[in-house]
C-alpha cells in the first residue's frame, strides 16, 4: 500500500533512537505485523533496506514477528483466528483466508480483533 | 564493544488513528455528521456525492472535502452546487488520512455545517488502514469492476457501515451479477446495510439520501 512512507517513519525512528543511545552501529530491528493491515512485508522490508544503505542502520537484521487477529464470536467463543504463525513473510497468508473464519463452537462468522497494527518493537545496537 | 537493546514498542499507525480520534471530537462538538466516501476510480463516489448534496443543500448546511492525488476537478464540481469544499491534495499518497482531514477541517467553518462528504482517494486498500475521524464509512463499488471485486479486496467491506454497489444498469453490458457482489458482501460482512444504485433509477437515489438523514434525526 503505502510501504515507502511508512517505511521512512519506522527508519526515522530507529535512527532517532539509536542516536539518542549514543550507537555505533544498529545490529537488528524489531518489527510487529497485523495481519490485517495491508502492508506488505515483503516490500517493506526492501524499502527499509534501500533507506539504510548507508549509514549506522546497514545492514541490520530486520525481525518481522506477524500477529493474528483474534476471534469473537456473539455465542461467547474467544479464541484464535489465526491461520499459522509460523509462515514466513513471503508466505503472508492472503487476507480472505480471515475474513471468512467461522465460529468453531456455532458456525456464525467470527468477529476479528487486533491484528491491525504496525509496530516497531525494539532495536538492537552496538554501544 | 556493547550490544544493546532499546524497547521502542511505537504503534506506526496508532498516530493516525489518534489523530482521528481529535478529528471526531471536533466534529461531534461542531454537530456534523461526517461521512468518508470509498471506493475505486470511477466507481461513482462524486456522482453519489452530488446527488446527496443536490438533495440535502436547501435543509442541510454541507460541505465536503474533496480528497485525491490532484484533487481540484472533483473539487470544483462540488463548488458548483454551492457548497464549501475544500480539495486535500495527497501528492503521492494513494489514500486520506486524519492528518490532511485535520488540515482540510481547519478550513472549513465547522459552526455552519451540519453534514461533512469526505470523498476518499480511489482505492479500495489503503483507505481501510487510515481512519480520518468520521462517523460513518461507506464503500462504493460499481458493476463495472468486475463482480469478482468485493472477494478481492475483502477488509474495505468488512470495515465499512454501508455498500453501495452502483451503475446496476449496465450489469449486463459489462457481464457483472449485481446480486453475487451484494452476496459477497453480506457473506464478509452480515450486518451492513447494501444499497443497489444507478444514476439512472431516481428511486435508488433517493433511497441513499434517505439513508443519510435516516443518521440525521
Amino acid at each position: 500500500m503505502h510501504e515507502y512512507s511508512l517505511a521512512c517513519e519506522i527508519f526515522e525512528t530507529v535512527i532517532a533512537t539509536a542516536h539518542n543511545n549514543k550507537a555505533l552501529a544498529v545490529n537488528s530491528i524489531k518489527l510487529e505485523i497485523g495481519r490485517l493491515t495491508h502492508v506488505n512485508a515483503d516490500q517493506l522490508l526492501f524499502c527499509l533496506d534501500v533507506l539504510s544503505r548507508d549509514g549506522i542502520a546497514k545492514g541490520a537484521k530486520i525481525d518481522v514477528n506477524f500477529v493474528s487477529p483474534c476471534g469473537e464470536c456473539e455465542c461467547g467463543y474467544r479464541g484464535d483466528a489465526g491461520v499459522s504463525d509460523n509462515v514466513r513473510c513471503e508466505d503472508q497468508p492472503p487476507l480472505y483466508e480471515y475474513t471468512g473464519l467461522t465460529c468453531p463452537t456455532c458456525g456464525k462468522l467470527l468477529q476479528l480483533v487486533g491484528g491491525n497494527d504496525l509496530i516497531i518493537q525494539a532495536i538492537d545496537i552496538e554501544i | 564493544m556493547l550490544m544493546h537493546v532499546v524497547n521502542i514498542n511505537k504503534d506506526v499507525l496508532k498516530a493516525n488513528n489518534e489523530l482521528a480520534y481529535s478529528n471526531r471530537k471536533l466534529l461531534v462538538k461542531n454537530r456534523i455528521f461526517a461521512m468518508n466516501i470509498m471506493g475505486a476510480i470511477g466507481s461513482g463516489k462524486t456522482t453519489l456525492i452530488e446527488e446527496a448534496i443536490n438533495s440535502l443543500k436547501e435543509r442541510y448546511r454541507i460541505a465536503v472535502i474533496a480528497g485525491d492525488v490532484v484533487a481540484q476537478m472533483d473539487a470544483s464540481r462540488f463548488e458548483k452546487l454551492g457548497v464549501r469544499t475544500v480539495a486535500a491534495n495527497t501528492g503521492r499518497e494513494c489514500h486520506l488520512d486524519a492528518k490532511l482531514v485535520e488540515r482540510s477541517l481547519a478550513n472549513i467553518d465547522l459552526e455552519d455545517i451540519d453534514i461533512l462528504f469526505i470523498e476518499n482517494v480511489g482505492n479500495l486498500i489503503c483507505p481501510v488502514d487510515y481512519k480520518l475521524g468520521e462517523h460513518l464509512r461507506v464503500v462504493v463499488v460499481s458493476v463495472s469492476e468486475g463482480d469478482d471485486t468485493v472477494l478481492k479486496h475483502p477488509m474495505i467491506f468488512r470495515t465499512s457501515d454501508l455498500a453501495i454497489v452502483n451503475k446496476v444498469d449496465i450489469s449486463e453490458a459489462v457481464s457483472a451479477d449485481p446480486s453475487k457482489m451484494k452476496a459477497d458482501i453480506e457473506q464478509l460482512n452480515p450486518s451492513i446495510p447494501i444499497l443497489l444504485t444507478s444514476i439512472n433509477d431516481r428511486i435508488s437515489i433517493d433511497r441513499w439520501i434517505e439513508y443519510i438523514e435516516s443518521y440525521l434525526k
